[in-house]
């Protein structure tokens, strides 16, 4: 039983399309994570599916549910905003119970299953007060605390730790998926933080431009990106991606490649620096990073490339370095269509 | 660069001020120089019936028009907030009203209401035979029954609502987005929406524009009364404070008596300022987003 079904849903604002033909399947209990640069469309999915946004094709399937036609008050879903959308007049408490209370649950119940929801999400001392004495991360508690108060057949979050500081949103990040766990939702989470989505998801979903790059598990994604767009866009800094037949040959077996034009691909973690036998390179700057050092070469032919060393063995800038990969560590694409060559 | 400002308010406010206070503890007629009369212009105010009926008639003008002014001001505000096909001319016509000058307005109003052949009544009658009603009833009398005079004042000021409008419209589309969002996702009906998101964020805005109004009554009040109606119909059924303290003034030359009525407005207006300035301390923490 799927939880959720975008079933090539397009979408346009004015008269650019927006969305694409989108196709996602989201089954219950999963946590997918939206991920994609801005203006890919990834909230937009979200809106399609809150009904806050009409498609212009396909349909929407919310636990079975055809809502595509649906208003958004009749898909039972709950959404937490970027800016948490939280009402300023109203307490803590009678924030959390503005949903049950608008759909006529008697006030007791609704402050007592408010108060439940403010245990679940560890913001229960703050029934009383309003949003605006109310720090980044506390709003964001009460926002959480809003969306799980009705029990809804999905979880919609755009962007629910993109206004908090790092060491917030780690921590924010971690008792996400804790919470996930707990509840065992279905929830779609939007973000452009390709740490959080390694992190968070169960499945990511890689959007480009209204279009579905990829679906695949945080440990797919990172080892088999479908495309030079996901290889690219997941890690950082950047994967490397140079001509196959260019200046630099991998070492060990290498594969049997197909006659077209290639691009090999490999992570900067993934590059041998001072191998004996290698592509010369010089250095043109290193970034240190407490443990970790990257390195900024240009190959002789021209190219870039990136290479994450040990800080204590890091190069001199202006160096002349010697660079090797391993085959095993290399990714290929097709140069036409970027998309992943496994020959 | 404030040198004009200041000078125009020391010219036009402030020393005219300050002589319509001297001016509160004197007889003066501009014939006789002014005498010194203490309390007694105060004291006659209190025992004189016409201005116990303007006091009374702008009291009652406030709490009746001001509250369906800002109301109506509202109704448009959220009708004509978003964009849609009209909504700009609907706008317009909105405002209009409130750029006529207000002799000119008054004037139109006067036509307006005429029993026999203004456009008001002439549309009451339709349907109705014998000069009647649709329902058998005389159209009303409006400028010679005091009732309907009063209500005919009501009336006109309900169409220049123009800038409380425009304020409310603006303060409506600052609202911020997503809590409406919020709002439909919560599957809030449209009356939820506004009494429970609209009207709330909305308050400090609308208690605001209220109490200006109703300060503003004071002075709004006097040229239709002066041109419309001219005070009546007996028994002083239209004469408002302001009309009142002109006619006093410049109809019988009792300057002193007129000072102090002017003051007696003032203080009206000072307490109306007071009770502005509590609500804006008291809504502050509201926009501590």
């Amino acid at each position: 039983m799927s939880g959720l079904v975008l079933d090539g849903v397009s979408a346009a604002y004015r008269d650019t399309t927006v969305l694409h033909e989108v196709r996602l399947t989201v089954s219950r209990g999963e946590l997918l994570v939206v991920l994609g640069p801005s203006g890919a469309g990834k909230s937009t999915v979200l809106r399609v599916v809150a009904g806050l946004e009409p498609v212009t094709a396909g349909r929407v399937h919310i636990a079975g549910r055809d809502v595509t036609e649906a208003r958004p008050g009749r898909r039972n879903v709950s959404m937490v905003f970027q800016s948490y959308a939280l009402f300023p007049h109203l307490t803590v408490v009678e924030n959390i119970a503005f949903g049950l209370e608008v759909r006529d649950t008697p006030r007791g119940e609704a402050r007592q299953r408010a108060r439940a929801a403010a245990e679940t999400v560890g913001c229960a001392g703050l029934l009383d007060r309003r949003p605006g004495q109310l720090s980044g991360g506390e709003r964001q508690r009460v926002a959480l605390a809003r969306a799980l108060v009705r029990e809804p057949d999905v979880f919609l979050l755009d962007e629910p730790l993109s206004n908090l500081d790092l060491a917030l949103r780690a921590e924010m990040r971690a008792e996400l998926r804790a919470l996930h766990d707990r509840i065992g939702a279905t929830m779609v989470h939007v973000t452009h933080d390709q740490t959080e989505a390694l992190v968070l998801a169960d499945r990511i979903a890689v959007l480009r431009d209204g279009r579905v790059e990829q679906v695949g598990t945080p440990d797919e994604i990172w080892r088999t990106p479908a495309s030079t767009f996901v290889a690219r866009f997941v890690g950082s800094p950047a994967m490397n991606l140079l001509p196959a037949d260019g200046p630099l040959r991998p070492g060990g077996e290498a594969p049997t490649l197909p006659d077209e034009p290639l691009e090999i691909g490999f992570r900067p973690e993934a590059v041998i620096l001072d191998a004996a036998e290698g592509t010369p390179a010089t250095v043109d700057r290193v970034e240190v990073i407490g443990e970790d050092a990257y390195a900024y070469l240009t190959l002789s032919a021209g190219q870039p490339v990136v290479a994450r060393v040990p800080a204590v063995r890091r190069p001199e800038r202006g160096a002349t370095v010697r660079l090797d990969v391993r085959w095993a560590d290399t990714h290929l694409f097709h140069v036409a269509s970027g998309r992943r060559c496994d020959p | 660069m404030l040198t004009p400002y200041l000078v125009g308010l020391l010219v036009l406010v402030l020393l005219p001020a300050l002589v319509t206070l001297g001016m509160a503890f004197t007889d003066y007629d501009l014939l006789r120089p002014p005498s010194w009369a203490g309390l007694d212009n105060f004291t006659a105010l209190v025992d004189d019936p016409i201005f116990r009926v303007a006091l009374l008639n702008s009291v009652v003008f406030a709490l009746v028009a001001v509250p369906l002014r800002v109301l109506l001001a509202l109704g448009l505000a959220l009708l004509l907030h978003r964009r849609a096909p009209g909504v700009g001319t609907a706008r317009t016509v909105a405002l209009l009203p409130t750029a006529v000058p207000e002799i000119a307005y008054g004037l139109l109003w006067l036509w307006l209401f005429n029993p026999l052949y203004g456009p008001i009544n002439q549309l009451l009658r339709v349907g109705g035979e014998h000069g009647l009603t649709a329902l058998g009833r005389t159209p009303p009398q409006w400028l010679t029954d005091p009732t309907s005079a009063r209500a005919g004042i009501i009336l006109m000021s309900l169409f220049t609502v123009g800038e409380t409008f425009v304020v409310l419209l603006a303060a409506r589309r600052a609202l911020p987005r997503d809590v409406y969002e919020m709002a439909a996702v919560e599957d809030a009906t449209g009356w939820d929406v506004f009494r429970r998101i609209t009207l709330p964020l909305m308050a400090p805005v609308l208690a605001l524009l209220a109490v200006r109004d109703a300060v503003a009554s004071l002075h709004f009040t006097f040229v239709p009364a002066f041109v419309v109606t001219d005070g009546g119909p007996p028994p002083y059924a239209t004469t408002y404070l302001s009309l009142f303290v002109y006619q006093t003034g410049f109809e019988y030359l009792r300057y002193g008596y007129a000072a102090a009525a002017t003051l007696v407005m003032m203080l009206l207006t000072l307490a109306a300022v007071l009770v502005q300035w509590r609500l804006i301390r008291r809504y502050r923490r509201f926009y501590q987003l």
